[in-house]
């Protein structure tokens, strides 16, 4: 492990950046999490990848950033905590800038890699199945397939401008795909595994490591056309009755929102499509317009 | 008699409802002039929400002499101004980075959305704020770099200094890009209120108004001679000073002081013994236009804005 960056900080200890690196040459890969310091699977996930590849010989180099928001993470912040800035909007940084700008040029320096990932877990108020989603097609899409998670999403927009990683990675030249799972400030520890055991296959797909971790496979191999997003028609509580990961068949009972007072229900939200539960509101206070449950369609 | 309206009315999930205001003067028609002006986009910055209601206070009084329209929008973050917080509450974004917004998106994207259709058009937009939180600003005027006609008009606006600016990485998303010719009128200290500030911004805000032809000189609550006469300066005049060591910092100047090329601006000492770990000095002579009135910094933190004069 090395520390790749370091600053002082008033009142406590210094802010590191580390890195675990196995192996050496080509084909390299960076791995990233905890951008967001609230974002718990994909910190878990990295560790978890970082052991496997303990009892490895890799053949290529794998740099492991389990961690870069730690002081966000000590305070279940998104956000760097001093400034309230997100250090994922500061790409690709400034080595004389601010300190989210510092952290961003080191980190992205750091990450000269044929292959990047960077590795989230979904929003605080929402469950994601373990996912790639970005705008993709060519050697990118073979290697999000490669992972063999539950849904491959080539969603367009997302992080693409350049002052998120994987633009910032993109405009580098650089393959970078984007993976999420699970909820921001809890730990999925299924929805950790399943995205570390991902993880694996990509170096198992890239010759890096000798064999794939698992039999898992891809059940929605999904474009934006083919994801049903259920948006709240009015604000209420949602009760959701399905979890991440469910088949769902049309007509298909999602969920429903009821008001916060008295419990009456105002609303009911059903599949329109056969496919897979891929997204599912956690935090039951919702908005008008809120998203509350994603589709993903299946043959 | 004005007109109050609601450009926006979002239903919170208790079953509150949360209204965007739009404060009407004078009467519109075809050729008439339109004015937007908005304050309290960021929660954080209330002596821009104090000025539009300021602002509204003296256009009462005139209304039935005005040859355009002014629309004042005083409060576009109401939620945000309950917290005094920069974010829209809840869903953690600055509205600030969400326009031109959505029709169909999150809270903050409609409330986007319904601000940027309802000002489209308008033949000038005014947007006044506050200080960002942690410092405190010079009375600044901000437009966009090469904006001639909109550094000119700036000048009336009751200001110390017009900075027109290169449009950053994110500057597309913000409120101001989305108007050419927007004047952003800035000043003060962040989640603070300051008399002085607030009635030169208003006075400002009002000689705006007769410079593009809604409101008579002769209405003027005050004389135009007393207005600022500022300079217009570009990036390459405006320094931002940083800290290069972690610690707490300590200016020695105030906002708009003058300063001597190495005068020290202030010194960053040591959180835990007190001892002095950086003395930050001035990188041109000039004045200073924002200072960090927060003390914690990290290396890189911005602690100073210097202009060149």
């Amino acid at each position: 492990m090395s520390i790749i960056f370091s600053i002082d900080a008033p009142y406590r200890g210094q802010y590191e950046l580390h890195r675990l690196t196995y192996g050496s040459g080509g084909p390299s890969v960076a791995i990233v999490a905890g951008l967001h310091g609230n974002e718990l699977n994909g910190i878990h996930a990295v560790n978890m990848l970082n052991k496997m590849l303990r009892v490895q010989r890799p053949m290529g180099t794998v740099h492991l950033f389990p961690l870069v928001n730690t002081f966000g993470a000590d305070q279940a912040t998104k956000r760097w905590p001093y400034d309230d800035q997100d250090i994922n909007h500061a790409f690709p940084g400034d080595p004389d800038g601010s300190v989210v700008q510092r952290i961003a040029h080191a980190l992205f320096e750091s990450t000269d890699a044929e292959v990047c990932i960077d590795v989230h877990s979904g929003a605080p108020h929402v469950r994601e199945i373990p996912q790639v989603r970005a705008p993709m097609g060519g050697d990118e899409l073979e290697l999000a397939r490669a992972m063999k998670l539950p849904v491959v999403w080539r969603r367009p927009g997302i992080r693409l401008e350049p002052t998120g990683l994987i633009g910032a990675w993109r405009a580098a030249g650089r393959k970078a795909l984007h993976m999420v799972g699970g909820r921001g400030i809890t730990l999925d520890n299924r929805h950790a595994t399943t995205m570390a055991n991902g993880l694996f296959n990509l170096l198992g797909h890239l010759g890096v490591c000798g064999q794939a971790a698992t039999d898992m496979d891809i059940v929605a191999d999904v474009t934006h056309a083919d994801v049903e997003a259920h948006r709240a028609s009015c604000g209420g509580f949602f009760v959701a009755e399905v979890r991440v990961g469910d088949p769902v068949q049309p007509g298909h009972l999602l969920g429903y929102i009821q008001a916060p007072v008295g419990g009456e229900r105002l609303d009911e939200v059903r599949a329109g499509q056969p496919g897979i539960v891929m997204t599912v509101r956690a935090y039951p206070m919702v908005h008008a317009q809120e998203l509350l449950v994603r589709v993903a369609g299946t043959p | 008699m004005s007109e109050m309206s609601a450009v926006i009315q979002v239903e919170l999930p208790s079953g509150d409802e949360l209204a965007i205001i739009r404060r009407r003067f004078g009467r519109g028609g075809p050729g008439v002039p339109r004015v937007a002006i908005v304050a309290g986009i960021r929660g954080d910055a209330p002596e821009g929400v104090r000025v539009a209601h300021q602002v509204a206070k003296v256009l009462e009084e005139c209304e039935d002499r005005l040859t355009g329209v002014v629309d004042v929008y005083p409060c576009a973050n109401p939620l945000g101004a309950h917290q005094g917080t920069r974010v829209w509450p809840f869903f953690d974004v600055d509205l600030n980075r969400r326009f031109p917004g959505k029709e169909t998106g999150h809270q903050p994207d409609r409330v986007a959305h319904a601000l940027f259709t309802d000002i489209r058009g308008a033949a000038q937009v005014i947007e006044i704020r506050g200080a960002r939180e942690a410092f405190s600003e010079v009375i600044h005027a901000q437009v966009r770099e090469r904006d001639t006609a909109a550094a000119e008009l700036a000048m009336g606006a009751n200001v110390s200094v017009v900075w027109a600016r290169k449009p950053g990485p994110a500057a597309t998303q913000t409120f101001a890009h989305q108007f050419p010719g927007t004047i952003v009128l800035e000043g003060g200290t962040g989640n603070r209120l300051n008399a002085t500030v607030g009635q030169d911004l208003q006075e400002g805000v009002i000689h705006l108004l007769t410079q593009v032809g809604v409101l008579s000189e002769v209405d003027l609550p005050f004389h135009w001679a007393a207005m600022n006469r500022p300079t217009v300066v570009n990036d390459a005049q405006v320094f931002r000073v940083r800290a290069e060591r972690s610690g707490l910092f300590l200016p020695e100047f105030g906002v708009w002081s003058e300063v001597e090329e190495g005068a020290t601006l202030g010194h960053v000492i040591d959180s835990e013994n007190g001892s002095i770990l950086e003395t930050i000095s001035s990188p041109t002579r000039g004045r200073v236009m924002a200072v960090r009135e927060h003390p914690v910094v990290y290396v890189g933190t911005m602690v100073a804005r210097v202009v060149a004069l």
